[in-house]
Order: C-alpha cells, then structure tokens, then sequence
C-alpha cells in the first residue's frame, strides 16, 4: 500500500529507465533504491565517487542520482567530469546543504536539479519523472493538451473552444503545467520554477493558486484536468 | 626569565625609542646654539675691527706709525692680535704681521684669510687692509688689522663638552624610568593574564582589572571586559535558544512518538494506519522545518551570504510577492495593497533572501490578521537615498514589551502559538536585514485596543558606490 501505486499512470514510459544512484549513505541509498524499484525503475548503486563516476562512463544511464559529498571524489566533480565527456544524461544532486549559494554552483556544475536532505520520496519520484520527461519545444507558439490550448503569443487559452480568462499568473502557472503533462509536479518545483522562490513558505500558497486555476480551467460539469495527487503535489492530466 | 620579558615589554621599547629622541633633540638644540653664538662672535669680531679701524685712520700718519709700533708691543691683543702698517707695494713698514697675508685685499669689510706659517699648521685669521695717509711728501700707506679666531674655537669646544657631559645623565635617567615604568606595566599585564587564563577556564564571570579606565591599557581592559559582557550574554541566548528548540523539538516529536505507539499497540485497519503515517509525516516535516531555519538562520548570521548580492529592483520584487499571496489574502477574507512602487526602486542586496523577508513579513501579516482586515505594502526612497519598505497590518498586533523578543531567535508570543510555523520567520527576517545593514522597527498601526495591528518598518542603507562597483567589478 505504498503511495506509489495510487498514480500508476505516472510511471516512466517503457522500455524501464535505467537509474545510477551514486550516494555514499547507506540508510538513505537502500530507501531510495527500494522505493524507485517499487516505482518500477532500473536502478543501480554506487557508494564512491570513482565508482560511480566509472559505472557512469561505462554504461548508457537514463538518469542519475549523484550525492554532492562523496568519498574518493565529491559529486561535483563527478558531474564534470560526466559532462567533459559529452554525457549528457539528466542529473539529479542531492545535498544535506540547504545553501542556495550552493544549489547554484550544483546546477553550474552540470547538474539538472537539486534537491536538499532530507526530502519527501514523492518530491524525488517527481523530480526524477519530470528530469526524464523533457517539457515540450519550447519554441512552440501553440502547446496543446487532450481540450486545452494554450496561444503563447495571444496569451489566450480555450478548452473546447471555451475561452479560459486567466490573470497573468495563472497563464503562467498552466503553461508551466501544459508543458509537463502527465507529470506530478510538487509544490516545491511549482514555487522554484513558476515564482523563482529558493524557500518554501509555510502557508499553503501554492495550493490557493492551483484552487484558482482549477475552477478557471474545469468548469462546471467538464472532467477535471488539474489533480490533486496526495502527498505529493499537481498534475494536469487528461482523462482515459 | 623575568628580565627579558622586562626587555619585550611595550613600555620599555618605548622608553628607548623616547630616549634616541631626547638624545637627538638635545644634539640639535646643541648645534643650534652653537651656530648662533658662533654667528654673533663673528659678527662681533667685524665690528670691533671696523670700530678700531675707524679710531686709528682719523689719527696722524706719526700718530698712527707711532701706535701700530706701540700695540704691537703693548696691547694684551684682547681685541687686536696683529697690527701693521704697509706701504703700496705690500712690504711691511711697523707692525707684527710681518708679510702680506696671502689673497688679502683692500676692502671696507674684514676678510678671512688662511694663514699658513712655515713649519707651522695653518690657521685662519680675521684682517681688515684699508689705505691712510703717509707722512707728508710719501705715499700712501695700507694699515692692516688682524683678529684671532680663538673665541669661536673655544666656543666650539665648548659646547661639544656641554653636549657629551649632559647627555650621559639623561640617558641614566631616562632608562631608569623605562625600567620603571615597564616593570609596572608588565605586573599589570600580568594581572590581567591572570584573569584571563581563569576566563579560559571557564569562569565565564572573570573580568580583566581595568581601574577607573584612565589611561589606555585601562581603558582596553575596559573594552575588553565590555567584549566579555557581549559574548557572556550571547551565550547566555544561545544556550536559551538551545533550550527552545529542544523545547520546540520535543512536542511533535513526542506526538509522533505516542501516534505510532498507539497504532503498533492494537490491530487497526489500513485506513487508520495511514493516517497516523500521515499525521506522523507532518509532525516529523514541522521537526525538520524547524531545523531547517535554524541552519538557514546560521548561515545568513555567519555572513557568507553576500556573495548574491547585486543592484535589484525592490518595486519589481514587491510587485512578485504580492502577485504571489494576492490569492491567500483573497481567500482569507484580507485585501492586500501594494503602494508606490510605480517606478523602480534600486537596492543592493540578495534578491532571494529579500524574497525571503518581504514573503514572511506578508505571511505574517496575512495569519495574524482575521478576515475582513488589509495589509499593505509600500517602499520608497527617501532624500538621503536610504530605502524603506512597511508592511502594515490590522491584526492582532504585538505588545510593546515583545517587540524586541520577537525577532530574537525562536521567540513566540502566546498568541501565536496555535498558528503553526516554525516560529523562526521574524528571526529569519532580522538575519537577513542585518547582513544587508537595515534595521527593522516594529509599531503598533493604531490606537485600538483589540486589533492594534502592526507596522513593521524596515530600512535599508542608501546604495553606495562602493556597491555599485563590487557588483559590476
């Protein structure tokens, strides 16, 4: 009865992803590994930086998980030296520094995202998810989901034709949403991403936002496209 | 052991430096009054050989023959140490110089002319050659003065022994103090090592001796005493603070703890279990955001923070907050104004810890203010080019004796306890407006006794320069 399977729908896209862990905590990497193994991913562990840097140059990764304080050699240089090579695979730095000096200079190092210790599993699961998943071309004028449209350069949105008035932040809340659909989007990623927040405030904010969204975007009588997934965040999904 | 820490002290180098400058004072103060006397003896000497020349030319030729052969004889040489009379050619008719000084000319002013006698070491002389009348039908004659340099030699000499026989006391005298004085200085420092090494083993109540602070090692005694009170009552806090949060620890944690006893002990159905998880998963989140403050407190406090900083827009920043909590404020019942920030107003600091600020005075703002109430939000320069920033509410207000505990660490008013938070926002906020060098002031809004509200005023240090450049540099 792990949460994991209250969204199977979120599950990576086949053939099975392939995860390199590199964490040199045994107690978290085993809950990690156990639980993306539940969540139906291929995953593979490594506790030292030179093991895992190796295994990573070895083998082709769909993701990888790379702690930023390793033995041997520390997360950072592991990432560089992963991306002098030319591998480009999607990185995900884990840190007990909450710095936001530091979250830069991990994004600077070639990581993708980064998450501080401790984290919720639902926050990595979707963070891993949305790494694999690439939002949509971005320089697309139109983006499209199941009834909604959404014109960039309009700054319009219609579902089934019905036009969708929303204030600019709204627009700005769905049209991080649409580029990502199917995919569990956290309160945390919502606020980093959409509003360039580096904290998280203890106010359901991001909730009252998404409240306003919904009733703008499922209207009354229409199946809903904004969820609620419990304990873990939003996703906009279409039906069937 | 003791004799050569006498030698290091402070005091006594400065003693021997004092000394070096006593003893060249007193060598120039020397030389200068030699130089005058020497200069008035010179003086003297033209004069009286002038006024003696002026006596003897208005006088007879005989007259005159008769006294150079006279004083040459005669005169004790006081005034005069040569006088002759010479015809035009420079050959001596009377007198006891007997040759022509060499270079000598015939001049209204006394000359110097070296004199240099065979088998003799040469000396110089002072002479003055004017030409009188001869006796009648002859030719005209030179008359010839001479003056010794003696007095100014002795004068030299004179001074120099002065010079060598004062120094010598004031040498004595002057190291006799040093000693003195440093061997005092060294036993107060002693003293206050003394009351150091027991600070260093943990008496914390330890003050260094610092008298009346009258004179400067008193006065830093003083200084450092007062260092002493600062770190006395910051660890005071600290262990406060350290209180409060083991406090503050301790009631989720024990919640969670009696939640899972309690669902371990009995069967219960999946339903409950998940939600004690849940509930349990909460308390431990409130655990961690707790902690989380507290490293993010630490790390603003520590200062390594600058390294964000640069030129911001803070009407762009308040314009994003309040568009961020617009819907909050909505749904609670509470309107949220934004004023004056219709043009830019720059400030140098860190976009996301001033995120972090104007986000919690909100917050804050918004939870303690029931439905129906406003907050508002307004900056501005003033002339001086420092900024401020209100954020005003019409809430429930903080007594005037908690406003200075609220942006200490941890603090909560009894009011708030049933609002959950870390408790730590206000702290975070005083934090970060310290390592942007502003102040933050509170106020009660207005005068009403049940919902006073509250102004939280903060103000922040005009841009210089200097940070202009740190930032494009």
């Amino acid at each position: 009865m792990t949460p994991a399977h209250e969204h199977g729908a979120a599950r990576p896209t086949d053939p099975i992803a392939r995860i390199l862990l590199i964490e040199d905590d045994a107690s978290i990497a085993a809950e990690v590994v156990d639980e993306l193994k539940t969540r139906g991913y291929d995953v593979r562990h490594e506790n030292t930086g030179r093991k895992g840097l190796d295994e990573g140059r070895s083998r082709k990764y769909d993701l990888m998980i790379v702690d930023r304080m390793l033995p041997e050699l520390d997360g950072l240089s592991v990432i560089e030296a992963l991306r002098e090579q030319n591998i480009t695979v999607p990185v995900l730095v884990l840190s007990a520094l909450s710095a936001v000096d530091d979250r830069v200079s991990g994004l600077k190092a070639g990581g993708d995202d980064y998450l501080t210790k401790p984290f919720a599993m639902e926050e990595l699961a979707a963070r891993l998810e949305a790494l694999m998943r690439r939002p949509n071309d971005s320089r697309a004028t139109m983006i499209h989901v199941g009834p909604l449209s959404m014109d960039l350069i309009e700054r319009r949105v219609t579902r089934d034709g019905r036009d969708v008035e929303l204030l600019p932040r709204e627009f700005r809340l769905l049209e991080y949403m649409m580029r990502r659909p199917g995919t569990v989007l956290t309160r945390t990623m919502l606020l980093e991403d959409v509003w360039n927040y580096r904290f998280i405030p203890q106010t359901n904010l991001v909730d009252v936002h998404i409240g306003k969204l919904r009733r703008k975007v499922d209207g009354p009588g229409e199946a809903p496209l904004i969820h609620s997934i419990r304990g873990a965040g939003f996703s906009l999904r279409v039906p069937g | 052991m003791f004799q050569a820490d006498l030698f290091r002290t402070a005091t006594f180098r400065l003693t021997l430096a004092f000394v070096v400058a006593i003893i060249s004072g007193m060598l120039l103060q020397f030389a200068l009054v030699y130089v005058q006397m020497n200069g008035y003896e010179l003086e003297r000497s033209n004069d009286l050989l002038q006024r003696e020349a002026a006596l003897l030319v208005r006088e007879t030729p005989e007259q005159l023959e008769y006294e150079v052969r006279e004083r040459s004889k005669t005169d004790l040489r006081v005034i005069l140490n040569g006088a002759a009379l010479f015809d035009l050619d420079h050959n001596m008719i009377v007198g006891d110089i007997k040759t022509w000084p060499q270079g000598l000319t015939l001049a209204s002013r006394p000359q110097r002319v070296w004199i240099d006698p065979p088998g003799d070491r040469a000396y110089e002389m002072r002479f003055l050659a004017m030409e009188v009348l001869g006796p009648p039908g002859s030719d005209h004659r030179i008359l010839v003065l001479a003056r010794s340099m003696h007095m100014a030699d002795e004068l030299r000499y004179i001074t120099k022994r002065a010079a060598l026989i004062s120094v010598v006391p004031i040498v004595v005298f002057a190291l006799l103090a040093g000693i003195f004085l440093s061997h005092r200085a060294l036993g107060r420092v002693k003293e206050m090592h003394e009351a150091i090494d027991l600070i260093m083993d943990g008496d914390v109540h330890e003050r260094l001796p610092a008298g009346r602070e009258q004179d400067d090692l008193e006065r830093l005694a003083g200084s450092v005493n007062r260092m002493l009170d600062r770190l006395e009552h910051l660890l005071d806090e600290i262990r406060n603070v350290g209180n409060d949060i083991a406090h503050d620890l301790r009631t989720p944690l024990a919640r969670v703890r009696a939640r899972l006893e309690r669902a371990a002990a009995t069967p219960h159905d999946a339903e409950y279990l998940n939600a004690t998880i849940a509930q349990a998963t909460l308390d431990l989140d409130q655990c961690f955001s707790i902690i989380t403050a507290l490293l993010r407190i630490g790390e603003i406090e520590n200062g390594r923070r600058r390294a964000g900083f640069a030129q911001m827009d803070l009407s762009a920043l308040i314009a994003d907050i309040a568009d961020l909590y617009e819907p909050i404020a909505e749904t609670e019942g509470i309107s949220l104004a934004v004023h004056g920030i219709n043009q830019p107003i720059t400030l140098y600091g860190d976009v996301d810890l001033l995120n972090e600020v104007l986000a919690n005075l909100i917050d804050n703002a918004i939870k303690f203010t029931p439905a129906g109430g406003s907050v508002s939000v307004a900056a501005g320069a003033h002339d001086d080019g420092k900024i401020w920033l209100k954020v005003t509410d019409t809430g429930i207000g903080i007594p005037e004796d908690e406003r200075e505990a609220v942006v200490g660490r941890f603090y909560r008013s009894d009011k708030s306890r049933h609002v959950p938070g870390s408790g730590l926002g206000l702290s975070l906020v005083s934090a970060i407006l310290r390592l942007h060098g502003a102040t933050l002031q509170i106020m009660a809004n207005r005068e009403d006794m049940k919902m006073p509200g509250s102004v939280f005023s903060v103000l922040f240090p005009a841009v210089s320069h200097n940070d202009i450049s740190v930032t494009f540099g």
